[in-house]
């Protein structure tokens, strides 16, 4: 339901080009192929989920987009740039299982990290930064350190540090792998109260089915040997999706769904 | 940790006490170890003599300490910059990295004039520790976080200016607290080459003779509180600025072998810098002593030392010398190395069995490895005289405190699962140290016997020196005296190739033995 909730954005814009992208991996030993001939397309304003089992190149996909791999052959577009361009524009938010904050500095400064990186003045920002530490619920912790901080409050910080150059483009590598299950899933509904908030097109790697189903507009099935596309399965839940989605029969049979697409492409 | 310190002092306060106690009553040990109280009589009495000595020798250390760590820092930021640089300078490192420095200090004591021969002496003493852990610091950072850069268009500045230099903050600390005992060491060596008139080292040299125990152990005991003074400031500095104690000692015990990249490169590119890395030590013997016009023949370079030992009429006789010299000198580094890490392996894996060990060396190691080696000459002396059997004492002493500190760690390091899982199938503890524990800290030793193989011989060499007259040191000593330029050049070339050799012959024994 893409366009039900993006709909502002034009219909039928793609914000992300992945064109027949492939990547291979070369160790002494041996030559994974990463990614074989992948080709997606995500429309803007839309959430879109990569799920698949461990050595399917999910990841290596996501850091295509980054600009932090360059592609074998293939293009990759955000909105008809490449990604070095696009990211130099402070276009691009990032985030991954492992917050990556600097350890030294405060909650605020690490958030305002994106504005020195890009040669611009945090001066001028200081609004915004508060905004952000605001809108991911760390009022009253903007000048502690990560170490002060527990497991789902340092990953918050990450979150905010992704959106605070309100980027078009928002990467999330496993945000919450590291999280515990509980833990989780209050994180996912924060995520998409923000998401909401400002719905900017979104790419989100996880390995965990509910999630996906949970945030995603669209669920990119992906299998491993060589990293490929499998399916790729809409998700048709009205937002703001609550907290009871979780125990919903239709939500169930989705995961069911997805679970199946993951085990059949796995038994091919 | 009050405790802990309050037991430390509690310690040395009764070994003291039974010190004054035993040299009070018994001649024997008044005779040959003083007790405490003479030690403290003649630092009143001589305190003329000591200040100008102390402050001689600090000042000196200092100065090395800043230009040494300074160029360590620039060329650590440098090579992680830019690796090729590193890589070219790899035959540099290792060079300064196992270098005896006792030999270096004639060699400078020939092109420099004054005091600059000791402050050359520490400068380089303190560059390797001080680059390798600052070079691990910059490098070793979450990769994450360079990923955060990128996603913003940041490059290798920007890493360097947001992320690595201060990251690297806590090794580089770590690498001056190293750096400052040994800057002392190294000033101290300087002496012995230059034949200053003041200093710490000229006090040993000039009181030798005396066989006064009282003066010979206050002179130690100086040079050690010289020295750990250093090593305590730079403590405290970290303990201030990073708020908490951080266990990053072991960075700045590094070889050459842990800090090197290993980049992607071409076998025809690798070859090529094999090369750059091999001559650039040699490039720049030859380069220095041509911008500084330094005579010939006072400071040949590596062409005609070449020559010297090869191609002129008396070099048969220079080889036999250099020959007969190695022969002395080599049996025993290597059997000190032998016996110093065996015994430091030992008692390290025993501590494991009774931890109650480890709480009773490990201080007192700690100290010792930050003593100056210098400092032990006297205690050797009066305990061992001056044959060879104190040559090796000396060579064993200086290689197992340190290798029982690293060792010590490593053993610490074994996963406590992998322990546990013995003791779940009911082994004892003798047991899970030969299944799991033995076999885990091995690689340790190596990194060990890496890091003291060149403290052996430089261990040997002062004991030549100073004591036994004999071998390597003694002929550099000599050559020094009788203003043989060119066998200076040769030995100190030698000796710094044999350091080389045994460091690389190491190193390919551990890549041989991680294969299997």
């Amino acid at each position: 339901m893409v366009d039900e909730q993006g709909s502002d954005a034009a219909p039928g814009l793609a914000d992300l080009s992945i064109e027949s992208v492939s990547k291979t991996f070369r160790t002494r030993s041996q030559t994974v192929r990463a990614l074989s001939s992948v080709t997606l397309k995500v429309q803007r304003g839309s959430f879109v989920a990569l799920i698949g089992p461990s050595g399917c190149g999910k990841s290596t996909l996501l850091r295509l987009v980054a600009g932090l791999e360059e592609p074998e052959q293939g293009a990759v577009l955000l909105r008809n740039e490449t990604p070095h361009a696009f990211r130099a524009r402070g276009e691009l938010g990032i985030a991954f299982q492992d917050p990556a904050l600097l350890p030294w500095r405060t909650v605020r400064r690490n958030v305002a990290l994106p504005f020195q990186v890009l040669g611009r003045k945090v001066s001028e920002y200081r609004r915004r930064i508060d905004e952000l530490i605001e809108l991911v619920g760390l009022t009253g912790y903007a000048d502690a350190l990560p170490g002060q901080l527990s497991g789902g409050m340092r990953q918050r910080v990450a979150i905010a540090r992704a959106l605070v150059t309100n980027p078009s483009m928002l990467l999330l590598d496993e945000p919450f792998g590291a999280l515990d299950q509980i833990l989780r899933r209050t994180m996912n509904q924060e995520l998409q109260r923000i998401w909401i908030a400002s719905p900017i097109t979104t790419v989100m790697v996880t390995h965990s089915i509910d999630e996906a189903a949970f945030l995603a507009d669209q669920v990119v099935v992906m299998n491993a040997e060589p990293g490929r596309i499998v399916d790729t399965i809409s998700i048709p839940f009205p937002r703001p999706r609550g907290p009871t989605l979780f125990a919903a029969p239709e939500f169930h049979d989705l995961c069911d769904r997805l679970a199946a697409a993951l085990d059949s492409s796995a038994a091919r | 940790m009050m405790r802990a310190r309050l037991n430390t002092f509690l310690y040395l306060f009764s070994v003291l006490l039974l010190w004054e106690l035993a040299g009070r009553s018994l001649h024997a040990v008044r005779d040959v170890i003083a007790t405490p109280s003479m030690i403290l009589a003649q630092y009143w009495t001589a305190a003329d003599l000591y200040v100008p000595h102390i402050l001689a020798t600090l000042r000196s250390a200092a100065f090395g300490f800043l230009i040494g760590n300074s160029i360590a820092v620039i060329a650590a930021i440098l090579f992680c910059r830019f690796p090729v640089v590193e890589n070219s300078f790899r035959g540099v490192n290792i060079a300064l990295f196992a270098m005896p420095p006792i030999v270096i200090g004639p060699v400078l004591a020939i092109i420099f004039n004054g005091d600059l021969p000791q402050i050359m002496l520490a400068a380089l003493v303190v560059y390797f520790p001080t680059m390798a852990a600052t070079l691990l610091g910059l490098r070793e950072i979450d990769p994450r976080l360079l990923d955060v850069i990128s996603a913003y268009g940041g490059g290798s500045n920007t890493a360097l200016r947001f992320v690595r230099l201060r990251s690297a903050l806590p090794a580089i600390l770590a690498g001056l607290r190293t750096a400052a005992p040994l800057s002392v060491l190294g000033a101290i060596l300087g002496e012995f080459g230059s034949g200053v008139r003041w200093g710490l080292g000229s006090f040993l040299l000039g009181s030798l003779g005396d066989s006064d125990p009282a003066r010979l152990l206050g002179i130690g005991f100086a040079a050690t509180a010289v020295a750990m003074a250093g090593y305590a400031f730079f403590a405290w500095i970290s303990r201030m600025t990073l708020g908490a104690t951080v266990a990053v000692t072991i960075a700045a015990n590094r070889s050459p072998d842990q800090i090197a990249f290993t980049g992607k490169y071409s076998w025809s590119k690798r070859a090529a810098l094999f090369v750059v890395a091999v001559a650039l030590p040699f490039i720049l013997w030859w380069g220095i002593l041509r911008v500084a016009r330094i005579s010939s023949i006072i400071a040949p370079g590596p062409m005609e030392t070449l020559r010297y030992l090869f191609f002129v009429p008396d070099s048969a006789d220079a080889r036999a010398q250099i020959v007969a010299a190695l022969a002395q000198t080599l049996p025993l580094a290597g059997l000190g190395l032998l016996f110093g890490l065996a015994a430091a392996f030992a008692i390290a894996a025993l501590t494991l069995v009774r931890p109650a060990v480890a709480s009773a060396i490990m201080p007192v190691a700690m100290i010792l490895q930050t003593m100056p080696l210098i400092a032990l000459v006297p205690l050797v002396l009066l305990l061992f005289g001056r044959d060879t059997a104190t040559t090796v004492v000396m060579a064993v002493l200086v290689v197992f405190f340190p290798a029982y500190v690293m060792l010590a760690q490593g053993f610490a390091l074994v996963p406590r699962a992998a322990r546990e899982l013995v003791q779940v199938y009911g082994g004892s503890r003798s047991r899970e140290l030969v299944l799991v524990s033995v076999p885990y800290a091995a690689s340790y030793l190596f990194a060990a016997a890496k890091l003291v193989a060149p403290r052996a011989l430089l261990g040997v060499m002062v004991a030549e020196w100073l004591l036994s007259g004999r071998g390597l040191g003694n002929l550099l000593n000599t050559s020094r005296g009788l203003l043989d330029y060119d066998m200076v050049w040769a030995g100190a070339g030698i000796s710094i190739l044999i350091s080389v050799i045994a460091y690389e012959t190491i190193s390919a024994v551990e890549r041989l033995a991680r294969r299997n």
